[in-house]
């Protein structure tokens, strides 16, 4: 058996303690990986027992929406569809991604209930479950991504290591605000309507749907301080051959630094308490 | 190497408790009350209860320790502090060997997945790898006698079914420090008979057992030391034969 058998919990010992611990829960958390991807692969294998396709049920779904808003909105803009139908499917897939990792985020906890309040599993376990549940379904729906390219001949162009960069940026990034939602979420029931709305108004106002550049330069404040265009630009630009601006990663890279900190300090002054909110 | 021997150690452990009525979980709520500047009640409108104060306790391998208390004295509190789930406020707890809680077994399942995979997930989850998993897989399977429900939700199942699912994946992982709150009766009068059989192999391979009831039968059966909580203060350890002059106190 792989579980440490010595347990000690102490009392609050000053701030710099409460860092420590937060630490050593998140180191906890490392070691048993496999714990959480077990967690994570049990979720995936629940939710679409029964059904043949299982994930791809999803990825089907969502390959149908890329079609009639590709074809759609693409005539509506007036952009030729070999352009756009990748856009729109590459913007789906990994927004998809951001947004139902934020969202199911807010249950992370919740949902815990029962585990956090009789064992001494690390907190942070729970929060790797919900971000790699979401890279499984991801996993899934690659599939469309990869038709895509490969279909309008993007994958000849397409700059696989800035992309894979981008990815990594994303799911940094996703994760500690996932991990935001589920503490706030567990301490104000409330939050997750609030969150579901956020996510929403910004899959509108993020070049999701419609072109980047058929903004005003007037409005480009509602690309450059937004994170979710940053986030999904970092990967849909050199998947689609095109460059990424430098202040793109520079954005993501101090989200990633600034989001962590503000979370981890976060955590460690609610971690005691999580467990009663719930 | 050998481990070290198993044991609790609990020294001025004290446990407070933010209790957040429904007005405290909404964030709403929250803001209007800054925004119209009433500061009503205690912090942010929860009160704080101390549910367990400078407790100590020192238990080796053989003891098995009954705790007695009203309703409400910080019996389950205790329980779920050893488990690892409550941190302190104050003190500090150490155990030694591998603890197993069965507190309230239908916690952590997991009712819209399959039995096999509400088994697969307990295991996982008090602490065994995917194959040790696998390979006990059969022997839980068969003495929950659900045969092939299994393969079916859980929430397509009877109370009683539900409990005795919870009960096989609960008890399928021997543990040196056993907690239980209440001696676990489920199922009918047949399944009853063999639970209660694993329950007692399970007690005598554990090193420590903490058991919380209210049954003094029960407690003379299966403790031998036994120890009062009242509103969060314990009393001494002491002999189960003087449990009458305990609760009498």
């Amino acid at each position: 058996m792989t579980t440490a058998t010595h347990m000690l919990r102490t009392g609050r010992r000053g701030a710099l303690f409460e860092y420590q611990m937060a630490f050593r829960d998140l180191r906890a958390s490392v070691e048993r990986i496999d714990l959480a991807w077990s967690l994570a692969w049990h979720d995936v294998v629940s939710r679409y027992r029964g059904s043949i396709l299982g994930p791809l049920w999803i990825t089907l779904s969502m390959g149908l929406m890329v079609l009639g808003i590709g074809v759609l909105y693409g005539e509506l803009f007036r952009v030729p569809l070999h352009e756009f139908m990748p856009f729109v499917a590459l913007g789906i897939v990994f927004f998809g991604v951001v947004t139902a990792t934020i969202n199911e985020g807010c249950d992370t906890f919740v949902q815990a209930a029962g585990m956090l309040s009789q064992t001494s599993l690390p907190m942070f376990t729970f929060i790797w479950r919900t971000v790699l549940r979401n890279l499984i379904n991801l996993a899934h729906h690659i599939v469309i991504v990869l038709a895509v390219l490969v279909y309008y001949g993007f994958w000849r162009i397409a700059n696989y290591p800035v992309a894979l960069l981008g990815i990594f940026f994303l799911i940094v990034n996703v994760a500690w605000i996932s991990m935001l939602v589920a503490i706030i979420s567990a301490r104000f029931r409330d939050i997750p309507q609030i969150v579901a709305s956020i996510t929403q108004s910004a899959a509108i106002m993020t070049p999701v749907f419609w072109l980047p550049d058929r903004i005003p330069p007037r409005y480009h404040l509602i690309l450059d301080a937004n994170p979710f265009y940053h986030l999904l630009q970092a990967v849909r630009a050199p998947l689609m051959g095109r460059g990424v601006e430098p202040h793109t990663f520079a954005f993501l890279a101090g989200m990633a630094v600034v989001g962590w900190v503000l979370v981890f300090s976060l955590f460690a002054n609610t971690r005691r308490r999580i467990v009663h909110y719930l | 190497m050998k481990p070290p021997p198993v044991s609790i150690s609990c020294k001025d452990l004290t446990l407070r408790f933010p209790v957040y009525g429904v007005d405290a979980k909404s964030l709403k709520k929250h803001l209007a009350k800054i925004a119209v500047g009433g500061r009503l009640g205690s912090h942010h409108g929860s009160a704080e209860v101390t549910a367990i104060s400078n407790l100590s306790l020192e238990l080796k391998a053989g003891d098995r320790l009954g705790l007695v208390g009203h309703n409400g004295s910080g019996k389950t509190t205790l329980l779920r502090a050893l488990s690892g789930a409550y941190e302190p406020d104050e003190g500090s707890i150490e155990v030694q060997g591998h603890i197993a809680a069965l507190l309230d077994l239908n916690l952590g399942i997991d009712p819209t997945a399959t039995g096999m995979d509400n088994i697969r997930l307990r295991g996982r989850i008090a602490g065994l790898t995917a194959r040790e998993v696998d390979e006990r897989l059969p022997e839980i399977a068969e003495f929950s006698g659900l045969g092939a429900f299994l393969e079916m939700p859980v929430k397509t199942y009877s109370a009683g079914m539900q409990a005795r699912l919870a009960f096989a994946a609960a008890t399928a992982v021997e543990a040196d420090v056993l907690l239980m709150d209440e001696w676990i009766a489920v199922g009918d009068a047949d399944f009853q008979k063999i639970a209660h059989k694993r329950l007692l192999k399970l007690v005598e391979r554990a090193g420590i057992l903490v058991l919380a009831s209210h049954d003094v039968e029960l407690l003379r059966l299966y403790c031998n030391k036994v120890m009062r909580m009242d509103g969060g203060v314990a009393s001494p350890v002491t002999d189960i034969k003087k449990l009458d002059e305990l609760l009498a106190a």
